[in-house]
């Protein structure tokens, strides 16, 4: 531990503002609050805050990040240089713990490259609290103090700081820029020591209970509908939780053409869970369509999901989220004492739970430019359907497996996730099936043979086909689920000899609907697979000599043998609930149901949150999944 | 062929239409993409045929109802602009007071001659498209617009309140600044201007699609308004949206 007087820390962070190598940022006044700013002098500094209106991710993590550049004409990206690498002075222990949370969300399998490069360059300069919102409980939450995490840590004794060195850094840093620093005498260790176990009792909030009951105590409130209902009530669903809060991570992508509607950029920008729309897809489907389901979506995010993957409740106590919230139901102190009282009093005895063994991997980085691509084919399907076929620029193949999805790019319009039609065993190209239903879809219809787009991918879990091997399946598809379908279905057909009976039930609304009707057509000329077509009305004047009625109508009429049948679903949402009970009418077992779901895919890699389904990150985990492992997932089905 | 665009005003004070003459720079290279066939406030030609209309203003009078179903039968789409359009905006605020007496207070012993009626939003009269919010426009959401209508794609326009940006833009609320503001109901995508610059959110830009309006209602009395300046809270931008409640 090192002494510093004030007015030599104040040199120190002038010679590092006057040095230039850096952008020196810093805590400073903001009306009666305070926020991280960039320091013009040590006279701005005011490490004696109580809590900032933001945290310090903004400077990982901003607000609004620009990706990439694009130039349609010109096909080409450049990535956008890097600002200078940031010195951040005065970030509390509660929000460096914040930042550790972050770290391992943006590096968890595939890392975010904008985020890290910023982590990787930047100085931490921590400061112990001195003050604290009446909303704090970060000692709660053994956020409060910490012994890693920051290159420098300074605490305040009066008319000096002691300066606790966290890494290389940070000791090089205060070796060359700063002026009389000595070693700390044992009774300034000491006073230290003090603070911070003053420290420790210096919130008002209090718990009623152990944070480390949290995740049982919600997984045992999660169907308590009336708890969430009254507590949500009030929610102005104005994101003002999420958006202050230090481990919030969720974003948007959005496309922003300039004048020339030729060149633009691809900003990512900090989305919220408790938005509206937040999982709503093109067809205008909300995956998390009421007030109280993406209230608890929140608190379950922080107290739960997150323990389950990483094993840290991914709150620091900071109190932003309270301290902000108008109708004041925000707090989780609150939130979770009245839950845990509610508890007590139904008899339900919550224990702790064991925190999951976790191994972060870090297996690839996040690729966010899209390769180009060139549509090769164009085929209209019907009035809303086109199938496109696709080649990348480079020649370079997918190489994806049947049921996976990638995400297309319109330069100017956006990304949307499409799921690919064709088999891999198709080469030198893909295909995807596109409904024109969002702004991304309706441009992909009306473009032709020749125009670029960009594709990232492919992403997700898709068919798991050794598993398959050897089965009778049977396909179930209803619309536009025919399309992730196909790529299996006609891997299966290539590959005709290595899997048992194959059958395919397909309907659709109405005949004009009827997607690949060619191949449908070529179904009939095969002995060696049996299909069903159905639709749910015929207008008059429109030919159709199949069944007539919903997809369900078709099931009781297979012939199959339940242990040796796979069957394997895609459709619209409604669809599922009501072909599994068909299914379990024939007594398919449970890990014999695959499907394949939708859900508002924006990231493709698990962290922008649009299509998690309570734990699951359906573009990571998903698309595809065996009925057994999410039938007990609520926001699955 | 480039799309040709129309103007058209009605109840309102041209605040927009001036918003958009004053893009200066941009407008050069958005005149790059689009034939202007008919802006009364900057040009003297008019035609009537055009694939995109932009209206400002608010239907005050039955006559207005035959004109705007004509512009309606002309374009491919309809654009409202500005809060008078959008939402109605303060036009609108006469409907909560009795016909005649606002017919004497603007028209005095005139006001027989003239045909007025409540103030309402165009969508209130024809089907609109796009809907370009605020008092005045934002020229940066204006352009975000007509750069989507181009590419054939709906724009952007959030569907969450005002609180969204204000907080990303770190400011210090309105609330906290001892002020009532209307923003946790307001319908994003002005990047929180007014609030950036020191003052409060007033709702030009409507309602969100799900207010809860009670909840708020219930904020504004918590932080010391009066019932009375609460509805006028309310009713300076939502009074046609929030008619009826």
């Amino acid at each position: 531990m090192k002494i510093i007087a004030k007015q030599d820390l104040a040199g120190f962070v002038n010679s590092l503002i006057k040095d230039g190598a850096w952008e020196v940022v810093g805590v400073k006044s903001k009306g009666d609050k305070y926020a991280f700013g960039p320091l013009d002098s040590a006279d701005e500094l005011r490490l004696d805050y109580d809590i900032t209106l933001l945290p310090p991710k903004k400077y990982f993590f901003p607000q609004r990040e620009t990706l990439f550049s694009f130039d349609v004409a010109k096909g080409v990206f450049t990535e956008t240089s890097t600002a200078k690498p940031k010195i951040i002075i005065g970030v509390a222990p509660y929000d460096l713990v914040a930042l550790l949370h972050m770290d391992e969300v943006f590096k968890e399998a595939k890392s975010d490259p904008y985020y890290a490069e910023k982590r990787n360059s930047s100085i931490i300069i921590g400061i112990n609290i001195q003050r604290m919102t009446k909303w704090n409980f970060s000692a709660v939450m053994g956020c409060a103090t910490i012994d890693h995490g920051y290159d420098l840590m300074l605490t305040d004794l009066g008319a000096k700081y002691a300066v606790e060195i966290g890494s290389s850094k940070g000791e090089q840093l205060l070796a060359k820029y700063a002026k009389n620093v000595r070693d700390a005498y044992a009774n300034e260790v000491q006073m230290v020591g003090r603070k911070k176990h003053e420290i420790m009792n210096m919130g008002q909030q209090k718990l009623d209970f152990s944070p480390d009951l949290i995740p049982e105590l919600l997984n045992q409130n999660y169907s308590n509908s009336q708890f969430w209902e009254k507590h949500s009530e009030k929610c102005l669903a104005c994101g003002s939780c999420v958006l202050v809060c230090p481990t919030c991570y969720c974003f948007d992508v959005r496309d922003n053409p300039d004048l020339t509607l030729e060149r633009g950029e691809r900003v990512r920008t900090w989305d919220g869970c408790l938005l509206e729309d937040f999982a709503k897809v093109a067809s205008g489907e909300n995956f998390r369509p009421t007030k109280p389901a993406r209230y608890r979506h929140r608190y379950f995010k922080k107290g739960k999901y997150l323990f389950d993957r990483f094993g840290f409740i991914s709150c620091v106590g900071c109190g932003r989220c309270g301290s902000n919230c108008l109708p004041d139901i925000a707090s989780p102190v609150k939130l979770f004492n009245d839950m845990y009282q509610e508890t007590l009093k139904s008899g339900i005895e919550i224990t702790p739970s064991t925190p999951p063994e976790v191994s972060i991997t870090t297996e690839d980085r996040i690729d966010f430019v899209p390769k180009l691509a060139t549509i090769t084919r164009k085929v209209p399907m019907t009035a809303n359907e086109t199938l496109l076929e696709i080649q990348f620029n480079d020649g370079s193949e997918l190489n994806h497996a049947p049921g996976q999805f990638a995400e297309v790019s319109v330069f100017g319009v956006g990304e949307a996730p499409v799921s690919i039609s064709s088999s891999p065993t198709k080469k030198g190209s893909f295909e995807m099936c596109v409904r024109k239903i969002g702004g991304v879809t309706t441009k992909l219809a009306t473009l032709n043979k020749g125009d670029i787009i960009g594709v990232r991918g492919p992403f997700g879990k898709g068919f798991d086909v050794d598993l398959l091997k050897g089965k009778d399946l049977l396909f179930i598809a209803g619309g536009l689920g025919i399309a992730p379908l196909r790529s299996l279905f006609n891997y299966v057909l290539d590959r005709r000899s290595e899997f048992g009976k194959v059958t395919i039930l397909y309907g659709c609304k109405e005949p004009c609907e009827l997607l690949f009707s060619e191949e449908v057509d070529s179904w009939s000329k095969r002995s060696d697979i049996v299909h069903k077509l159905t639709v749910d009305r015929c207008p008059a004047g429109e030919c159709w000599e199949g069944n007539i009625g919903l997809i369900t109508t078709l099931i009781p009429g297979v012939d199959l043998e339940p242990e040796k049948t796979y069957a394997i679903l895609c459709g619209p949402p409604t669809m599922y609930k009501f072909v599994i009970k068909e299914l379990k009418q024939k007594n398919i077992p449970d890990d014999h149901i695959i499907m394949s779901l939708e859900r508002r895919m924006k990231c493709g890699v698990g962290k922008c949150g649009h299509c998690q389904i309570n734990h699951i990150y359906v573009c990571k985990e998903g698309p595809v999944f065996n009925y057994a492992n999410i039938k007990g997932v609520p926001e699955a089905l | 062929m480039k799309p040709k665009v129309a103007f058209f005003d009605f109840a309102g004070c041209e605040g927009d239409e001036l918003q958009i003459a004053n893009l200066e720079e941009e407008l050069l290279s958005l005149l790059g993409h689009v034939e202007v066939v008919s802006f009364r406030e900057v040009m003297k030609e008019h035609s009537n045929d055009y694939d995109i209309a932009f209206i400002e203003g608010s239907c005050t009078r039955l006559a207005d109802e035959d004109r705007l179903k004509e512009i309606r039968k002309n374009a491919k789409i309809v654009v409202a602009i500005g809060a008078c359009a959008t939402i109605g905006g303060i036009n609108s605020l006469k409907n909560y007071k009795d016909p005649d007496e606002v017919g004497r207070i603007v028209y005095g012993d005139k006001a027989k001659l003239f045909d007025t009626y409540a103030a309402r939003p165009i969508d209130a009269v024809i089907p609109v498209d796009v809907y370009v919010h605020g008092c005045p426009i934002n020229k940066e959401e204006f352009l975000h617009v007509v750069k989507s209508l181009l590419m054939g794609k709906k724009p952007d326009i959030p569907n969450y309140p005002v609180c969204v940006e204000c907080k990303k833009n770190e400011n210090v609320c309105a609330f906290e600044r001892g002020e009532f503001c209307v923003g946790t109901v307001t319908r994003a995508g002005c990047n929180s201007c007014c609030v950036n610059e020191g003052t409060i959110c007033w709702g030009c830009r409507g309602l969100v699609d799900n207010p809860n309006e009670n909840s708020h209602k219930e904020v504004l009395l918590k932080y010391g308004l009066t019932v009375d300046e609460t509805i006028n809270k309310f009713r300076l931008y939502f009074a046609w949206q929030g008619r009826g409640k």
